[in-house]
């Protein structure tokens, strides 16, 4: 699963430190999503779409490999 | 929600703090056979199998409690530093902190499995002593060790 956290962090201009208090969760959570090794719960997706007031849908993208 | 199974962060250090003197300690009573002999007291025993004598189902047996003192010392500290919540514990940390406790049994029931094998008699019994901890001891070392793989990883923001 890919997503544009990464980009839509620049886009807001908010550092990984900021995001995480944002959405209370440790910069390392950050972090590891950005680099894919980690994909977070519902609950922590639908904060971040709201945080960067957008959907989750549009955040996290599905690929081939999801559904093997 | 997802964290009221855990201490208060504050435990781990007061756990480890108590969990290292006294690993030595047990260790070193456990291969010298160290007790300290003020320490033998009658104490309440159910299923009480003596090695000479009848077997008790209740009653009073004299016994040594050093041992007792410092499985409960050992068990209780590291509970304290397994299971405390660490400072930035949120549901990733819970996810390694999951994945961590299956690594931690499926290697301590390796390696019994190989004691089942290939250890016998007295010594199989130093083995099921030790066991009663390494659960707990392999998920503290792996627990840790991952978390500070973790912090070491975290790239520098550009």
């Amino acid at each position: 699963m890919k997503n544009n956290i990464k980009v839509e962090r620049a886009k807001n201009g908010i550092t990984q430190a900021e995001l995480a208090r944002k959405i209370q969760v440790s910069r390392q959570t950050i972090n590891a999503m950005e680099l894919s090794k980690y994909i977070p719960s519902t609950l922590l997706a639908l904060r971040l779409a709201q945080i960067f007031n957008t959907s989750v849908g549009d955040l996290f993208i599905l690929e081939e490999s999801d559904w093997d | 929600m997802i964290k009221n199974y855990l201490f208060h962060n504050r435990y781990k250090k007061i756990g480890l703090i108590i969990l290292i003197p006294f690993t030595i300690i047990g260790l070193i009573s456990m291969f010298t056979g160290f007790e300290p002999s003020f320490l033998s007291i009658k104490v309440p025993a159910s299923f009480a199998s003596q090695l000479f004598g009848e077997d008790q189902l209740f009653g009073m047996i004299e016994n040594n409690v050093w041992n007792e003192i410092l499985g409960m010392i050992i068990i209780i500290s590291s509970l304290m530093v397994a299971f405390s919540r660490e400072k930035n514990e949120d549901e990733y940390i819970l996810k390694i902190r999951l994945n961590s406790l299956v690594w931690a049994v499926y290697l301590n029931y390796d390696i019994l499995l190989i004691a089942i094998l290939f250890v016998y008699n007295l010594s199989f019994l130093n083995v099921m002593t030790l066991n009663i901890f390494t659960v707990l001891f392999f998920f503290i070392i792996r627990f840790n060790w991952q978390l500070n793989r973790l912090n070491k990883s975290l790239e520098n923001e550009k």
